[in-house]
């Protein structure tokens, strides 16, 4: 059986060879279905990344308490009537709480105006912490270090700068130990936070931390709501944490019973379902685009076997005639048809690689918001293009294969 | 005794055509020994070819039995019989039938392939078989590469190279000059000194004296069935 597959392989790149541009047509349609197969992989497989790179920016094991919440856009009214979440009820929550490991009052200010060497720089965010934060993913620095627990009780005038202010400001130069002033206030720059943004959280490399302390010095701290972030500490503990804060939050905002939650719980976990949601339309649109390709791949495949078969009438009816059992014609058949369709496998995996590579060097200059391109297609989309090609070419060669096998030697033979 | 291969008992063979009924083969026995050399003449539509075919394993009997080597061959399914028509029988066809992108070589292989055998047992096999019709130094070419004469021999080959019980061979002069056609029929007379049963079928007078027995077929019918007293022999 082996031998004759290597053989039948052999003979079928020969018969192929002998007519290459029908070849190449017949394959077309399975080339268009393979590469919407692969194209989809490589979406999602980038989709995945950024999934994974977000949850890597907000931390598994982190929920934040916040007024508003990050995946949850339609009714935005309904979360701005809602009390802002005060300093007060920030520290009572770190006070109380039992359960987690950290519990972290951020406070945020946008469109912050900072100066340096005379330049303006516009659009950063101020975010007013404690130095507990650096046991988050804040606490990944790529220069310098995080303020600690005796500048965040001084309120000294540091601040650890995002990744984007950095580049931004600093271009290359070292930032470590500048100044730089935030409303005309000096501060001195004492860390660089590591490069974290992801499609679902670009304004992150924006951030700058200040201990609240200084923040409160510099800005109104009851015009904005606080986003306290808690650390769980182990992921599996993230239930317990989770019951514990809503508890803590109802009792401080004195919630009834009755009354529904006047804040959200933010994390990872939100995500998954915004990610999931665009993966099933992905899904959605590639599975229906590829039925459809696959259809007319088949059907294209299918039509060429049949005049294949035809053409080479004469010839089965020797092979017939050399002793040739049922067996080695549709095997011969469908290993063609199946060569044919790996053949237009490869082609597609070369397409598409190229269109990858390109999509994800040059696409994000234009916009930035899709850098979750992978420049390379994943490799199990290669074992995946080469078993959708084999079972489209044998369905796509089954009928054609059994009417060869069929034929009458002698009518064959006959065959001119 | 010498050994019976063929055993055909009282075979006929109808083709329908529409609402027609064709009757290609009447009633017809013949036997045939190991090592005859048989001509199978008549005129054309007399049923030449339709008995070569059943003899041939490549089609069956309408009725009658047909006994091969003892093998009762209406008992057999398709995969028998091609192992039978692999095994056992060497074509050689008027037209030739090579397959024209492969060399002559590997034309002469394919008949190995089917049975199973070695590639490079393959290959020493179907070198000697294209030596022993003298073409050893045509091996890479492709039939249309190839004169009428020399494809014949390689079809020739092919036949050989399993080293079949029986030879068939339908006008396998009728596409060649006289010349050439000699050169075939020399080839076979050669093959049936060494041992091979060889069945000729030609409606020409002359190809059938080389034969050693000359069957008459006429309107699916043996009409006669005698030893050739006049052999000419090469
Ligand atoms: N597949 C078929 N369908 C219908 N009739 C057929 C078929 N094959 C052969 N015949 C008929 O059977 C008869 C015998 O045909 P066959 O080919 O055996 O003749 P032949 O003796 O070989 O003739 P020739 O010398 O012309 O080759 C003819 O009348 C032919 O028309
Ligand atoms: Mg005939």
């Amino acid at each position: 059986m082996f031998n004759e597959i290597k053989e039948s392989i052999l003979l079928s790149i020969e018969a192929l060879r002998s007519n290459k541009l029908r070849a190449f047509l017949a394959s077309l349609g399975v080339v268009i279905g393979i590469s919407i197969v692969i194209m989809m992989g490589w979406l999602l497989g980038g989709l995945d990344k950024a999934m994974q790179d977000t949850f890597s920016v907000i931390g598994t094991d982190m929920l934040y308490v916040d007024k508003w919440d990050w995946t949850e856009h339609r009714n935005w009214r309904s979360f701005r009537n809602r009390k802002d979440i005060t300093i007060r009820q920030a520290e009572q929550l770190k006070e109380l709480h039992g359960s987690a490991e950290y519990v972290i009052p951020n406070i945020n200010q946008g469109s912050t105006t900072i100066e340096y060497n005379g330049e303006t720089y516009v659009g950063m965010i101020a975010v007013g912490t404690t130095a507990e934060n650096v046991h988050t993913p804040v606490g990944n620095l790529q220069l310098g270090r995080f303020f600690n627990e005796l500048e965040e009780e001084f309120g000294s005038n540091v601040i650890v700068i995002g990744h984007l202010v950095y580049t931004t400001i600093f271009q290359g130069e070292d930032p470590i130990g500048k100044t730089i002033k935030l409303n005309g206030r000096p501060l001195r720059v004492i860390g660089v936070v590591q490069k974290r943004g992801t499609m679902f959280f670009d304004m992150i490399d924006r951030q700058m931390f200040l201990p609240i302390k200084k923040y409160a010095g510099i800005w109104n701290v009851d015009k904005r709501s606080m986003s306290v972030g808690i650390k769980a500490g182990l992921d599996n503990n993230l239930d317990e944490v989770r019951n514990e804060t809503i508890g803590l939050m109802r009792i401080i905002r004195n919630l009834k019973p009755n009354e529904e939650n006047d804040f959200s719980i933010n994390e990872t976990k939100a995500f998954e379902k915004t990610i999931a949601d665009i993966k099933f339309k992905v899904y959605a649109v590639g599975i229906g685009m590829t039925m459809l390709a696959f259809l007319v791949g088949i059907i294209g495949i299918m039509n060429i076997m049949f005049v294949t078969v035809t053409e080479r009438t004469k010839e089965i009816g020797i092979r017939k005639s050399l002793g040739a059992k049922k067996r080695a014609i549709w095997i011969q058949f469908l290993v063609e048809s199946s060569v044919l369709c790996l053949i237009g496998a490869f082609l597609s995996l070369v397409l598409c690689s190229v269109i990858a590579y390109l999509a994800a060097t040059y696409l994000p200059l234009y916009f930035p918001e899709i850098g979750f391109l992978l420049p390379v297609l994943p490799t199990e989309l290669f074992v995946i293009a080469a078993i959708v090609s084999l079972v489209v070419g044998l369905l796509a060669g089954l009928i054609p294969a059994i009417r060869a096998a069929n034929l009458d030697p002698v009518e064959a033979l006959r065959f001119d | 005794m010498p050994k019976t291969i063929i055993d055909i008992r009282n075979i006929s063979k109808v083709y329908k055509m529409g609402t027609q009924l064709v009757h290609a083969l009447r009633d017809v026995s013949v036997s045939i020994d190991e090592n005859e050399y048989v001509a199978l003449m008549g005129p054309s539509g007399s049923g030449k070819s339709t008995l070569m075919n059943i003899i041939g394993c490549l089609d069956t009997p309408s009725t009658g039995t047909y006994l091969f080597n003892g093998t009762n061959i209406n008992e057999l399914n398709d995969n028998e019989l091609a192992e039978i028509r692999n095994r056992e029988i060497g074509f050689v066809f008027q037209t030739f039938n090579l397959l024209p992108r492969a060399s002559a070589l590997k034309n002469i292989e394919l008949p190995l392939v089917y049975s199973g055998v070695k590639k490079y047992d393959r290959i020493d096999r179907a070198e000697a078989a294209l030596k022993s019709v003298g073409l050893e130094d045509r091996m890479e070419h492709k039939p249309n590469e190839l004169s009428g004469g020399q494809r014949q021999r390689v079809a020739i080959a092919r036949a050989l190279v399993t080293a079949p019980s029986i030879i068939l061979a339908d006008e396998p002069t009728g596409n060649l000059d006289t010349k050439t056609g000699n050169d075939i029929m020399k080839l076979f007379q050669n093959l049936w000194e060494s041992g091979n049963t060889i069945i000729v079928v030609t409606h020409e007078e002359e190809i059938a004296l080389h034969a050693k027995r000359i069957i008459r077929l006429r309107d699916g019918l043996v009409e006669t069935d005698e030893i050739n007293q006049n052999q000419v022999k090469f």
